[in-house]
């Protein structure tokens, strides 16, 4: 495995402003200015960390420890209050399978829609359609518009645009407890073979036997700050303790 | 990225295109029966003259109405994958433009029509394209500019403030009586109200300034050839197109989608954080 690092976070912040009165309408925002209060929420507090090319690892942490709000910065959901995210290669989020499909268009339409998004063009999308399609086990349903599949198929089809589209990092989070044991098994492969290729992924979960199956190093988030780095076989038995006496 | 928006609008109804055209032929229709029967009964082939103001006059309005719902629509989407904001405003301006462009093919359509089978008095007895024709992507260019860069102010505050919309509807609503659109520049300029010896014109060169009013007057005189127009009961020889405020309505545009994208710029990334 090479050293060289694929994601470089450094000293990564980010704040929330959140609002209490709620005001959403310039209405509201006039007849209630004096009562606005504004409270801050720091989220992140300063973290940096490398992810190295062909690493795979997994971030923990309890509800509200910041995990999510990490993967939406580097997917640029959000904006950094400060610090820096530097990212070599072409990523692939995976926040939440299936979003933005469009419940009109037919799956077919969303395959293309979606991968686009991600950064292929029309051309490696024909290419690769029939492996999508095939992988997603849907066969004839892809002609259906998405409102009428389940979401189990949805979580599919998501997955399988996502690790077609050939991305050197993976975003993923607590996803892999979708769809049937079988499917569950199918992606857990192609987890394998995108790594194997040499695939980098940063992945968030509450699985503890997940974690410890696919991921070589562990991040421990806790209210903001990091509080551990390690091997999973390290980390993994003190959060689990942790977690057990702060509940 | 647009092409995508824009395919994914299309396919979104079958009928989608005939349903945005049926609105202002409806429209124009009913307006026209009644102005060349009621209204400006005097005035020749009124209905071309309306034509040519309301089909650019509903691309502003469509455009400002669906822009600002753009960003709360696609919310869903911005809040898990990334994907540059200003597609979201820009494809509805652009799908808006493309509709505009096919509605103009239809009125030079009527033109011809009109030119070969209806003669007549009530007919217009003009080649329906001319000279000033040849101008028509500048005056586009303008309204297109104007309408983007309000795109992206309304788009980006209706995401903070959800009412924004319904203020902006009754704006346009209101610009419509405010442009020569139902009625002529020179109604306007030889009303009393605009009496040289009280007011130096100075109603007519207010309304002037505002762009839409500029835009729809050159549209208008630029696309059909200007006739007499009855005004107080007697006819008065149409006004020469100012090409004055044609160039103010520019700058104001330019200015307005530097401003409006600047704007939009500054507010994209709290869109999704949005209180």
């Amino acid at each position: 495995m090479s050293i060289e690092p694929a994601i470089i976070i450094k000293d990564l912040r980010k704040e929330f402003l959140l609002s209490t009165s709620g005001a959403n309408s310039l209405k509201t925002a006039l007849l209630w200015w004096r009562r606005r209060k504004k409270v801050h929420l720091d989220v992140l507090k300063g973290i940096s960390f490398e992810v190295n090319k062909g690493e795979c690892v997994a971030v923990v942490g309890r509800n509200g420890a910041g995990k999510s709000t990490l993967l939406a910065l580097m997917a640029r959901v959000y904006k950094q209050t400060s610090g820096t995210i530097e990212i070599r290669g072409r990523l692939a989020p995976l926040l939440e399978l299936g979003a933005g499909f469009h419940d009109d268009l037919t799956g077919l339409e969303n395959i293309y829609f979606n991968a686009i998004i991600l950064g292929l063009t029309r051309e490696q999308v024909r290419e690769r359609i029939d492996k999508i399609v095939e992988f997603s086990e849907l066969g004839e349903h892809v002609h259906s518009p998405t409102r009428t599949f389940s979401s189990g198929m949805i979580a599919r089809l998501g997955f399988s645009i996502a690790v077609h589209v050939d991305a050197d990092i993976l975003l993923v989070d607590e996803v892999l407890a979708v769809g049937d044991f079988e499917f569950e098994k199918k992606c857990y492969a192609k987890i394998d073979e995108f790594r194997a290729k040499g695939g980098t992924i940063l992945v968030v979960s509450h699985n503890p036997t997940a974690v410890k199956r696919i991921a070589d190093r562990c991040v421990w988030l806790h209210k903001g700050h990091i509080k551990m780095i390690g091997k999973p076989e390290d980390v993994i038995p003190v959060y689990e303790s942790t977690s057990m006496t702060v509940d | 990225m647009v092409q995508r928006e824009i395919r994914i609008r299309y396919k979104n109804s079958a009928l989608g295109f005939l349903w945005s055209m049926l609105n202002p032929l409806i429209t124009v229709l009913v307006m026209s029966f009644m102005f060349s029967n009621f209204l400006h009964k005097d005035t020749p082939s009124v209905t071309a003259y309306i034509l040519a103001a309301y089909l650019p006059f509903t691309f502003f309005q469509l455009c400002l109405l669906d822009s600002a719902q753009s960003i709360l629509i696609a919310m869903p989407l911005l809040k898990k994958i990334y994907l540059p904001r200003e597609i979201l405003p820009i494809a509805s301006v652009i799908s808006n433009f493309i509709h505009l462009l096919l509605a103009f093919c239809t009125f030079f359509l009527y033109l011809l029509v009109v030119y070969v089978f209806f003669p007549g008095e009530h007919g217009l007895r003009q080649w329906p394209f001319q000279i000033g024709t040849l101008l028509l992507p500048v005056l586009l260019l303008i309204n297109l500019a104007l309408s983007l860069g309000l795109s992206f102010f309304i788009s980006a505050l209706n995401t903070f403030y959800e009412d924004v919309k319904y203020i902006v509807a009754v704006g346009v609503y209101l610009m419509l009586f405010m442009c020569p659109i139902l009625y002529f520049e020179e109604d306007v300029a030889f009303s009393t109200l605009n009496n040289p010896q009280h007011w130096h014109g100075l109603l007519y060169n207010a309304m002037n300034l505002n762009p839409v009013f500029a835009l729809s007057n050159a549209y208008r005189k630029l696309l059909i050839a200007p006739n007499k127009i009855k005004v107080d009961g007697h006819l008065v020889d149409p006004l020469p197109l100012d090409w004055r405020y044609v160039g103010w309505a520019a700058i104001v545009s330019v200015v307005i989608l530097i401003t409006g994208y600047n704007t939009f710029n500054k507010l994209k990334w709290r869109f999704v954080e949005r209180p």
